[in-house]
């Protein structure tokens, strides 16, 4: 809460003007003009404390760390969905500001909205499940652990939701499960030790099939968490595999990436040799469909377009991989067979490195 | 004349939906009983979430020579061996255990290249010893509680604050409050009540706490007539920003100083290697918060009275890895880049030490069917935390007090509600509504909070506490006249009218006690008693409920057990600081 007092404050330059929204449910509601005293570094968030101690003690607002860290204070600045805690109020220069709340969910009062939808959606999503065998502590290791971070930085402000097409204009919540929800399912989709597959509720009740990949959701994000690009797409293509692609998923279930007693298999296949152990990234793993038993995966893909790939041979039930090896494009497809044509062919492939190289040159 | 309410009933009632809370809904849960959480806030939004640095608990995955023995010592000593030493006991044997539970929730912990959960150092920790996740690690914790919560459909309620624990004769039977959406009466029949409502950071002016810690939960517990152990210890954060004064108080994690960073006076001066040659930076809390103090007093501040923090040393790389909530935060909030420019700190009010007195074993309180968790409880810390101990204390002692309130409610039936209670609650709580009265409750919770900054902050003096003792009585008695407008529909002012009461509470049971405790000891730092007196270093000071009154009595400290003790022997325990991280005690030394 707002700790000046209003002597110290008056001081500092001239007023800040809010329209702050006011009304509930039962009413039409609409802007109140205050002005609120200047200070160095005030977020809307003071400016909306201000008003709350000053001018009117029951202004309804959530917020409760004033540190971005909680996702509580979300509000509609100037038309844009954003953290009132996060928003400094010089960036508005003369300009008023306007702080309504988020449009998406029902109103309840001022700048509090009933987003109680969002914990229920969040119910319909099978937890984390590890194996029941799974030995605690577990054992994760770095590369296949730092994939999930970036959704687990969430801080379920529910600002993607706000923005959201699918959620906000048509108003059918029961179509999509919305952004944050993607993110969540990634989250547990792709933690290393989690054994359940949800592309069934992706592709069903989740709806991803809803999302167009507008991208809004992801410009929103204060945790600028890549939304689309790394939740909502990935996702995507793994449903597709999944639900087109029977032979895909099994193949995925072999994976090394999926679990740490495979990885401890493939380390432990590759004794004797001095390199590192063989990890996927998640994010650059492009399946390739192969003939007869073989199945390649690449592991990344190269600035200059060229492919490190590794090649899986089943022993009996003993995977061996033999790799990196460095090839052309064509050489895989020559050798192994057509790219894998359910949405991680060559047409991805191409996103990716075009992505990737753009990440290098400003990395 | 009750106004109409609704009523629910469960097994067991936990009020608060932070670390603890959630930790012992889900124990509670795994024991059978039907669990019901409050939360004052939305699910997820507690004041864990802000928990930056690390989880304290010995993996021994860096340092093997860690153990369960050291983090005792190191707890113990750090809070100026006034903790409950089985508290510090249970806490420091468990903790590894819980960290790992926790990864069962769906946690992703930091790691090591071997795929361990990784450590890193922190202060007066004689190891390297936080689990963490960057700097967010409260987030990963928070969440994957909630969705273990969530998956074992634990009934939660959100926005919904209570306000007073109904009692049948001396048993706690349940609480009653109100739903923060729609103003409706709310009470709540169980058969055992979990408080794990946190701390009181709000009480003062510089804070890095949420609206949330108001202490309201302990105040609960103090007006049924619980015990409020150690109230005068409150914990300074050295590091909270400075600078713009919109951010004043908010926390910098103490994991900067432990990924590197150090800090300088106005004049480049490291002070920290003259206060604490050996750990440096990474002393406890306590004392670098008093040499930051010591600097700006001085005349050796920055400009914004602090101090700098330096991190630049470390490389733009790892700081946007290993802190990138802390350089997102000084971009956004200070326009400092942390990676070009120093950071301006200066303390911060962060943690309150004291809290419900509580059995080690079960978190239950003096009140049969209440017990306590996390922050509302008392006894682990001492009279100063060593971070990271807060969430490793969350998880031990929430599970505690979930499985020990989970077993009690097999062994009893519901109480009666008493509806004189809910009527003398709901007259509290409308007053302020109905009231033709003046006062504005927002402006007496910052006359409040400033009172406690001068009076009874890092510094303390018999003079400015007794002043600060005065302007808390003539605030609460000014509270009486505190007049709301609006409806009881979403209405924050009505709402921190009665928090105001609770924080009124609690700021006099820490004032009487800091003016008791007539000597320094660990966050408790008096101008006029610069020493530490033994004898009080034999007490600890209980605030409890004497008809409306605070009144305070003195408690022996518990007694360790020989075993324990002499875990101390080589480095006595009136030693004037903790002794140096460079000289770890010898395995063979610590195993009993």
């Amino acid at each position: 809460m707002s700790t000046k007092t209003p002597e110290k404050t008056a001081r500092s330059g001239a007023p800040i003007v809010l329209q702050i929204f006011r009304g509930d449910a039962d009413s039409a509601g609409g802007e109140q003009r205050f002005e609120v005293p200047a200070v160095e570094g005030m977020v809307v968030l003071d400016a909306v404390h201000y008003v709350q101690a000053n001018f009117a003690n029951d202004l309804a607002c959530r917020w409760n760390c004033k540190a971005a860290k909680c996702g509580s204070c979300s509000a509609e600045i100037n038309g844009r969905p954003r953290l009132m805690c996060k928003t400094r109020v010089d960036e508005f220069g003369d300009r008023e500001i306007h702080v309504g709340p988020m449009r998406t969910f029902p109103l309840i009062k001022d700048l509090v909205t009933d987003v109680s939808w969002n914990y229920e959606v969040n119910k319909q999503i099978p937890g984390f499940t590890p194996a029941a065998n799974e030995p605690v502590p577990y054992k994760m290791l770095p590369e296949d652990t730092e994939r999930v971070y970036e959704y687990r930085k969430c801080i379920e402000c529910f600002l993607c939701q706000d923005v959201c097409h699918v959620l906000r204009n048509h108003d059918d919540k029961s179509a999509y499960y919305g952004p944050r929800y993607m993110v969540r399912i990634a989250a547990l989709e792709m933690h290393p030790l989690d054994t359940r597959k949800r592309t069934g509720l992706l592709h069903g009740q989740a709806g991803i099939g809803m999302c167009n990949i507008t991208k809004c959701c992801q410009e929103v994000c204060p945790e600028h968490i890549k939304i689309t690009d790394n939740a909502i797409i990935p996702l995507k293509e793994r449903t597709a595999t999944d639900v087109h692609d029977p032979v895909a998923r099994i193949a995925r279930k072999l994976n090394p990436f999926s679990g740490a007693a495979a990885t401890t298999d493939l380390v432990a296949a590759r004794d004797g040799q001095a390199s590192a152990p063989q990890r996927f990234a998640v994010k650059d793993v492009v399946r390739l469909k192969a003939r007869g038993r073989r199945f390649a995966r690449v592991a990344s893909v190269l600035p200059d377009g060229k492919l490190e790939v590794w090649v899986l041979h089943m022993n009996g039930s003993v995977q061996h991989w033999d790799g990196p090896k460095i090839v052309r494009t064509s050489d895989v497809t020559n050798n192994y067979g057509p790219l894998d044509e359910v949405g991680i062919g060559g047409k991805l492939v191409e996103q990716y490195i075009t992505e990737d190289h753009a990440a290098e040159q400003h990395g | 004349m009750n106004q109409s309410y609704e009523t629910l009933t469960t097994d067991v009632l936990v009020i608060g939906a932070g670390g603890a809370g959630m930790r012992a809904a889900i124990e509670s849960a795994a024991a059978g009983a039907q669990v019901a959480v409050v939360s004052k806030s939305l699910l997820g939004k507690a004041h864990t979430v802000m928990a930056e640095g690390g989880i304290a608990a010995a993996l021994g995955n860096l340092d093997p020579e860690d153990n369960w023995q050291v983090h005792f010592q190191d707890t113990m000593r750090g809070g100026q061996m006034i903790n409950n030493w089985r508290m510090a006991e249970l806490h420091a044997r468990e903790s590894p255990d819980r960290v790992y539970e926790l990864e069962t929730y769906g946690a992703i912990l930091d790691r090591t290249p071997d795929g361990l959960v990784m450590q890193r150092p922190f202060g007066a920790h004689t190891y390297r010893r936080l689990c963490h996740v960057g700097d967010r690690t409260g987030l990963e914790m928070i969440r994957s509680l909630q969705d273990r919560i969530v998956q074992l459909g634990v009934e939660v309620h959100m926005e919904v604050t209570l306000t007073r624990l109904l009692k049948d004769g001396d048993r706690v039977v349940g609480a009653f409050g109100y739903n923060r959406v729609d103003g409706r009466f709310v009470a709540f029949r169980s058969k055992a009540v979990i408080m794990a409502t946190g701390g009181w950071g709000r009480l003062y002016k510089v804070t890095s706490n949420s609206w949330e810690g108001t202490g309201d939960g302990v105040g609960m517990g103090f007006d049924a007539g619980a015990e409020v152990l150690d109230p005068e210890m409150v914990q300074f954060h050295p590091t909270g920003m400075v600078w713009p004064s919109g951010v004043r108080g908010l926390l910098v994690t103490e994991a900067v100083r432990g990924e590197g960073g150090y800090l300088t006076n106005r004049e480049g001066k490291r002070f920290m290697l003259e206060v604490d040659p050996k750990k440096k930076e990474l002393s406890s809390r306590d004392v670098v918060a008093r040499a930051i103090y010591k600097e700006v007093q001085a005349g050796r501040g920055t400009e914004h009275g602090g101090a700098y923090l330096d991190v630049r040393h470390l490389g733009a790389e790892k700081i946007k890895k290993k802190l990138p909530s802390m350089y997102e935060q000084f971009l956004r909030l200070a326009d400092v880049d942390i990676t070009r420019q120093p950071m301006e700190i200066a303390p911060t009010i962060h943690y309150a030490m004291g809290g419900l007195r509580v059995e080690p074993e079960t978190g239950a309180t003096t009140l049969p069917g209440l017990y306590a968790a996390g922050e509302a409880a008392a006894g682990l810390h001492g009279a100063n935390r060593l971070g990271g101990n807060s969430l490793s204390d969350l998880l031990v002692f929430g599970r505690r007090a979930g499985a020990a309130a989970g077993a009690y409610v097999r062994e009893v039936q519901l109480g009666n509600v008493d509806e004189r209670q809910v009527t003398e609650e709901q007259r509290i709580l409308l007053l302020p509504l109905s009231a033709d009265g003046t006062e504005n409750t927002y402006l007496l919770q910052q006359q409040l909070q400033q009172a406690m900054q001068d009076g009874a902050g890092l510094a303390r003096e018999e003079k400015s506490l007794k002043t600060c003792l005065d302007r808390i009585l003539e605030l609460r008695q000014r509270s009486a006249r505190i007049h709301v407008p609006g409806s009881r529909k979403y209405n924050p002012g009505w709402h921190t009218a009665r928090d105001l009461r609770f924080m009124l509470t609690i700021a006099e049971a820490i004032v009487r006690a800091a003016i008791e405790r007539r000597e320094s000891r660990g966050a408790h730092w008096r101008l006029d008693y610069l020493e530490k007196d033994p004898a009080l270093g034999r007490v600890n000071f209980i605030a409890y409920n004497d008809g409306g009154q605070v009144k305070l009595k003195t408690r022996p400290v518990p007694e360790m057990p020989p075993e324990l003790a002499k875990l101390f022997a080589e480095t006595p325990s009136s030693s004037p600081s903790p002794p140096p991280a460079a000289s770890p005690p010898k395995p063979q030394q610590v195993r009993t």
